[in-house]
């Protein structure tokens, strides 16, 4: 067995900058899953389908599980454990328990980051928008509704919504 | 999922990258995105022993027009040809063949436009994990002598599913690809081996750095495919089709490309086919049901079972796909009239 | 209509939060000191004779801390039921599907156990082998399991009324056979294990689980621990559908390993493991023989169903019985014949799964359009006419109280416009009907029952320990709703401690759906006793009598008089104070028939309620491709009292992906000699959202009047509309083509050549 060297990248997650030494064939979620305990990012399938990895590098959405970490070195990433701010859930965060988006849970990070991703750029989508951006995340136990309903109102919350409550409990930052 | 182990390069400039491919040639490979390579690497059935990443290499990553040609870097991602409004006006089936590729945040943003072009050949016997591989003889592609996709066949009969490559190849794109060497350019009609092994006519030093697109004045084009899904598959089967309207009567179709993928070792440019809707007027859609027709004929016994779905249904499927994509190209001429 | 403060309100899920932070800690998620990385070497062969081992190279590897093979073990067969016992966590002599265990490694890190694995030497003589139930009874090749000849695992043989003499006397009759595949869960989650010894020498162990005393007692025999040192710990669980029921041998491995090695071990299944080495779902092949009288109404119904088991028997009775069971339950045949065999073939192992027998249930329906046609009567005016009724009792003998079924009928068809729809529609489009009804629980000897633990902290707040786990289906959340209305605290007052074996009495586990019916019900009547002792101190306090209180929002008030009021914390206190406990136990255990057995006596009252459900779809079919696209789905299910709609509503839809557009679109699995050719997402079709048609969901409720069964008359909610779902779509796409399509599921090419065949008919 050789040993592998390591190189040591910098890494901004969340806004927290890391040096870390990683091996050439560690994965950007094998990094922030092992290296920093940062376990929010699920491996679904470890072959880029199911989208549980999925996180935002410099912005755009990408799976994780098939981002070497030496290729992110030098970039900005997010992570479902920077949605919030502090203790203080963001809309979006806060939409998907509101609109009972989450059910085991396993797919709702990668979900929430794909999301992200679609309301960073696009704040007031159509539903057909939120649908296309979700579409290469599986979730196997919501059937996606209220999933879709969630990110949808989370930038339109809808008056015939029981679930909205346009921004009167929890989360007021994006 | 574990990846092999290897040793990794990001040199900074091209001429870095193309002295480590002719250092390392058949042991390296390169990197992209990486959602094809790495997916490969993880099941072992790709281990190159040295990665040279394309990561600095954003000199490989443009759109430009230029005399009668629409250049594209290998290297730019699905998302930028998708939103290109130069590529949508003049090569429109390249952008509805890209917005087909897998799903948005796998392959959109990391993925590349040279790197679905040189995806690997898949079947789904091959595509598997080394335990699944690991209790049965080797197949061809994997080292071996048999063949699971067709019985007794003495040579791969892996396919190449790249909804990329199969429009390009109706827009009779030209490539250039890059070595120590010097440059070269090829037809992307000329760049397959018609080895499921070894797909491309493709040295270990080279690298694919450009893809043009020649600008036709009054072109359309169109591309179709068919998965059981709405996202992440790869096709079953697809079509891409350019038709270049006759000089002398633009209500008739001048030439056209007719190309079906998914279903043969390369995209399959059907030139019998295409040569048949010479003359032919954009209104004919019992040309184009023909058109259908033939191209089943001609591109079936090139397909093997080896897609996971039925392979009648996929034989089948060209003829609807065929007529499908001729159909929506037409569209745009009607559309273009009206204008 | 009792004024309920959170019972029947849209409660967002008190397990969310932790989710969307990312902060819910998953088998694979932790983290030990001194953690070891574990991994199992699987055969690649589908029956073989385990000749030799030689795991010398293996153990010599740098960074190794130990190899287990049967050779570690006691060789102890283990099963399900005690007379299924067939199967050894770690096997001996022979292996019987690509994927069973023969060895373990524990390694300081993922790279080094995966090549130990490789370094582990086996030597087998491979052995012929059969694939599929038919081949499998009648082959010469040895059996793959000794014990059972011919390779029929389970028999489960069913008789009642007259059915010759029923068939004698029928107006029509018809017989059908249908196929379907097996078809697997797709968990997010793949399978995980983590496991250690701690000082005293008791194993915690955390696994995704179906109920955490199912896998306690095996662990305990297997170790030979007492239960009490038997620690299956509380973990956020992505998902069952029926797949994590049972022991697994990875829990014995991880277990052993971590025996051996003094260490913490996890072992992470990749997605192929997840597909082939923990259950699927039954392939079977059901024929269907129905007698009708004039009117449509069933006189008499023959089943026989032949299932591919797989390798070993798992929850094999259960399985062959349940997808009969619901139809039983659904409709109306008292003088019905069920004879239905599980197989064994060399394939992974087949269990329980949330859609019991798709093509069973599916078969069943489409057989009573095809009477309905043929009689010219509505399919709608046909499940009306079979249905079951309040009052009755099933074919097997199970009385039914609570029962809306003809609501569900009639509300789901409304709601998709069947009248103004059916044999109206343009070419093919069509719209289907599927009916089912799940039982809430079975008998489950002495782990039937639930019980519940409830203590108050002194500042008022209050912890409650129940058994019940949570897969993602929202147990957790209807546990606090429920005691948080009971004790008149706030779900943020309650802590649960929950699906813990060291901490929380055995609970049956979330099969069949029953956790809310029985597990919810011990905590209502553990909620209950708190309330009552509470409202004995705060009668005091108040100078009234307890049964004049009411307690809500954090306090305790004079029900007449809400001013004379003190509040819940006050009177914990006070309680401390004068040494009087407000804590207490409930416990519910279903009145059902302790003797009725899956296989040897297969009558007597199943579970005291059922759910019955009705979907409706509507689809739109593209002749030339064959794929279906859904225009409307309606989803209404009977679940006796809807505790929380938010939930329920997620349920159904869920449902509709799983059973309808997944299970009857595009799910199954394809094989080549055993080996499975589509393991990973991205060859299984599982539905995505851009798949999915909008869905309407209608909840109904029918509390039986003098019984309400389950807590405020909750019922199951999970499966019936998956089961439903798929024959609403199997129904909707045979109208549209105006084909009864008998071989599921209707991928394209089936669909393109059942046109054909009709255009050339």
């Amino acid at each position: 067995m050789q040993i592998m060297h390591t190189t040591d990248i910098t890494l901004t997650i969340n806004e927290q900058t890391h040096t870390l030494a990683v091996k050439p064939n560690d994965t950007l979620l094998e990094v922030v899953r092992d290296y920093l305990d940062l376990t929010g990012s699920k491996e679904g399938c470890g072959e880029g389908v199911c989208g549980s990895c999925t996180v935002l590098l410099d912005g755009h959405p990408v799976r994780a599980c098939l981002t070497l970490a030496l290729e992110a070195d030098g970039s900005d990433v997010t992570t479902v454990e920077g949605l919030a701010d502090g203790d203080t859930l963001s809309v979006l965060q806060q939409s998907f328990i509101d609109h009972g988006a989450v059910q085991c849970g396993f797919c709702t990070p990668g979900m929430l980051m794909s999301a992200r991703a679609l309301l960073n750029d696009n704040p007031s989508p159509d539903r057909e928008a939120v649908r296309k951006s979700l579409s290469g995340n599986i979730c196997r136990c919501t059937g996606y509704a209220k999933i879709v309903d969630a990110v949808e109102h989370a930038a339109r919350p809808e008056s015939g919504c029981p679930d909205c409550h346009n921004g009167e409990t929890g989360g007021d930052h994006d | 999922m574990r990846l092999p182990q290897f040793t990794y390069h990001s040199p900074d400039t091209l001429e870095g990258v193309l002295a480590l491919l002719d250092e390392h040639r058949d042991q390296a490979g390169v990197l992209a995105g990486g959602t094809d390579l790495l997916v490969r690497m993880k099941h072992r059935l790709a281990a190159p022993k040295v990665l040279v990443s394309l990561k600095h290499l954003d000199t490989l990553s443009y759109i430009k027009e230029t005399s009668g040609m629409v250049s594209i870097g290998a290297k730019t991602p699905i998302i930028d040809v998708i939103q290109s409004d130069r590529v949508r006006q003049q090569a429109p089936a390249l952008v509805e063949a890209c917005e087909r590729i897998g799903a948005v945040s796998i392959q959109h943003y990391r993925g590349t436009i040279g790197g679905n072009i040189l995806q690997d050949n898949r079947c789904i016997h091959y595509n598997q994990s080394q335990f699944h591989r690991s209790g049965r003889q080797p197949c061809h592609k994997d080292g071996g002598k048999i063949c699971y996709a067709r019985d007794e066949a003495d040579r791969c009969n892996s396919t190449c599913q790249s909804d990329g490559a199969t429009a390009l190849m109706a827009l009779d794109a030209h490539l250039v690809l890059n070595s120590i060497r010097g440059e070269r350019r090829v037809a992307l009609d000329a760049f397959y081996s018609t080895d499921g092994i070894h797909p491309f006519d493709m040295q270990p030093d080279e690298l694919l750095t450009r893809i043009d697109v020649p600008v036709v004045p009054e072109a359309v084009s169109a591309y179709a495919r068919l998965s059981y899904r709405s996202a992440i598959d790869y096709p079953i089967v697809c079509a891409g089709v350019r038709l270049v309207p006759d000089p002398d009567d633009a209500g008739c179709i001048g030439s056209a490309r007719i190309v079906v993928g998914a279903m043969g070792r390369s995209p399959l440019f059907l030139s019998k086919v295409s040569q048949s809707l010479t003359g032919i007027r954009f209104d004919n859609s019992t040309a184009f049901e023909q058109a259908g027709k033939d191209a089943m004929n001609a591109a079936a016994a090139f397909a093997a079972h080896n897609a996971g779905a039925a392979l009648t249904y996929r034989q089948a499927m060209v003829e609807k796909m065929v007529g499908r994509v001729l159909s929506k190209a037409a569209a745009q001429v009607s559309i273009r009239k009206e204008r | 209509m009792t004024d309920y403060t959170l019972i029947g309100k849209r409660m967002p899920r008190v397990d969310s939060r932790a989710k969307v932070m990312g902060k819910a800690r998953y088998t694979a998620d932790l983290k030990l000191p001194g953690m070891l990385v574990g991994k199992i070497l699987r055969s690649p062969h589908a029956h073989a004779k385990i000749v030799n081992i030689d795991t010398s190279r293996a153990r010599a590897l740098p960074g190794v801390k130990a190899v287990v093979t049967g050779a570690d073990t006691e060789g102890v067969k283990w099963g399900v039921f005690a007379y299924t016992r067939d199967q050894q966590f770690i096997q001996t002599e022979k292996v019987r599907y690509i994927g069973d265990e023969v060895a373990g490694v524990a390694a300081v890190d993922e790279e080094t156990a995966l090549a130990a694995l490789d370094l582990i030497e086996v030597e087998y003589e491979v052995l012929p082998a059969v694939f599929d139930p038919m081949t499998a009874m009648t082959t010469d090749a040895e059996p793959i399991h000794a014990e059972f000849p011919n390779n029929i695992n389970i028999h489960v043989n069913i008789d009642t009324g007259s059915v010759d003499e029923n068939f004698a006397n029928a107006y029509y009759i018809r017989e059908d056979t249908f196929t379907a595949p097996e078809e697997s869960y797709f968990h997010g989650e793949p399978y995980a294990v983590a496991a250690r010894f701690d000082y005293d020498d008791c194993l915690e162990i955390w696994m995704p689980n179906g109920g955490p005393h199912m896998k306690s007692k095996p662990l305990s025999n297997a170790f030979k621990i007492p239960l009490h040192k038997v620690k299956v710990k509380k973990i956020t669980i992505g998902g069952a559908f029926g797949g994590r029921s049972e022991i697994c041998p990875a829990d014995y491995i991880c277990a052993l390993l971590a025996k051996k090695t003094g260490s913490p071990v996890k072992i992470v299944f990749t997605r192929e493991e997840n597909t082939i080495a923990t259950r699927q779902g039954h392939a079977m092949i059901t024929t269907h023989k129905t007698g009708v009288d004039k009117e449509g109404r069933v006189l008499a119904r023959e089943t026989t169903c032949y299932m591919d088991g797989g390798a070993y028997s798992s929850t094999g009775p259960i399985a062959t019985s349940v997808p009969f069971l619901s139809m039983e339950q659904a409709y109306r045949m008292g003088s019905v014949r069920y004879n239905g065999y599980r197989i064994y073939t060399n394939k992974p192992i087949r269990g329980m799964i949330r859609v019991h027998g798709r093509g069973f249930a599916c078969g069943l329906d489409t057989q009573l359009d095809m009477i309905a046609e043929h009689l010219g009567i509505d399919p709608v005016e046909m499940r009306l006419r079979n249905s079951r009724q309040p009052g009755e009792f099933t074919s097997t003998g199970s009385r039914v109280c609570s029962c809306a079924m003809d609501e569900t009928i009639k509300k789901a068809s409304a709601a998709a416009g069947w009248s103004e729809k059916f044999g109206k529609l343009p070419p093919f489009h069509g719209i289907g009907i599927g009916t089912n009804s799940v039982q809430t629980g079975f008998p489950m000897g002495i782990r039937g029952g639930s019980q519940s633990f409830i203590k108050f902290n002194e500042d008022g707040e209050a912890t409650v320990m129940s058994g019940v786990v949570d897969n993602g289906q929202g147990n957790e959340n209807m546990l606090v709703q429920i005691a948080a209305e009971e004790l008149g605290l706030l779900p943020e007052d309650i802590h649960l401690v929950s699906a813990d074996t060291e901490t929380t009495s055995s609970d049956p586990g979330s099969y069949s759906q029953v956790s809310t019916f029985v597990g919810g019900h011990a905590v209502k009547n553990a909620a209950a006793r708190c309330r009552k002792k509470l409202f004995d101190v705060a009668a005091k306090i108040l100078k009234t009598d307890s049964d004049k209180l009411t307690a809500k929002n954090r306090m305790i008030y004079v029900t007449d008089d809400p001013e004379k009021s003190v509040s819940i914390k006050k009177t914990v206190r006070v309680a401390l104070l004068n040494f009087t406990s407000v804590n207490a136990e409930g416990g519910y255990w279903p009145r059902v028939d302790m003797k009725r057995e899956w296989v040897s006596n297969p009558y007597g009252q199943m579970c005291e309620a059922f759910s019955f459900g009705t979907t409706v779809i509507e689809v739109k079919v593209d002749p030339d491709t064959g794929q279906v696209t859904v225009l409307n789905a309606v989803a209404c299910q009977d679940v006796g009292k809807a505790l929380n709609p938010l939930v329920l509503e997620g349920q159904f839809e869920g449902s509709v992906a799983m059973g309808g557009q997944g299970g009857m679109l595009t799910e199954y699995h394809d094989w080549r000699e055993g080996r499975c050719l589509n393991p990973t997402m991205l060859e299984y079709k599982v539905p995505l959202v851009c798949d999915m048609p909008e869905i309407t969901d209608i909840i109904v409720e029918s509390v039986y009047p003098e019984n309400p069964m389950g807590p405020y008359g909750a019922k199951e909610a999970g499966m019936s509309i998956a089961m439903s779902a798929a024959q609403a779509y199997a129904g909707a796409v045979s109208n549209a083509i105006g084909v009864y399509m008998d071989s599921f599921p209707l991928t394209p090419d089936k669909i393109v050549a059942a046109i054909r065949e009709k255009g050339q008919a």
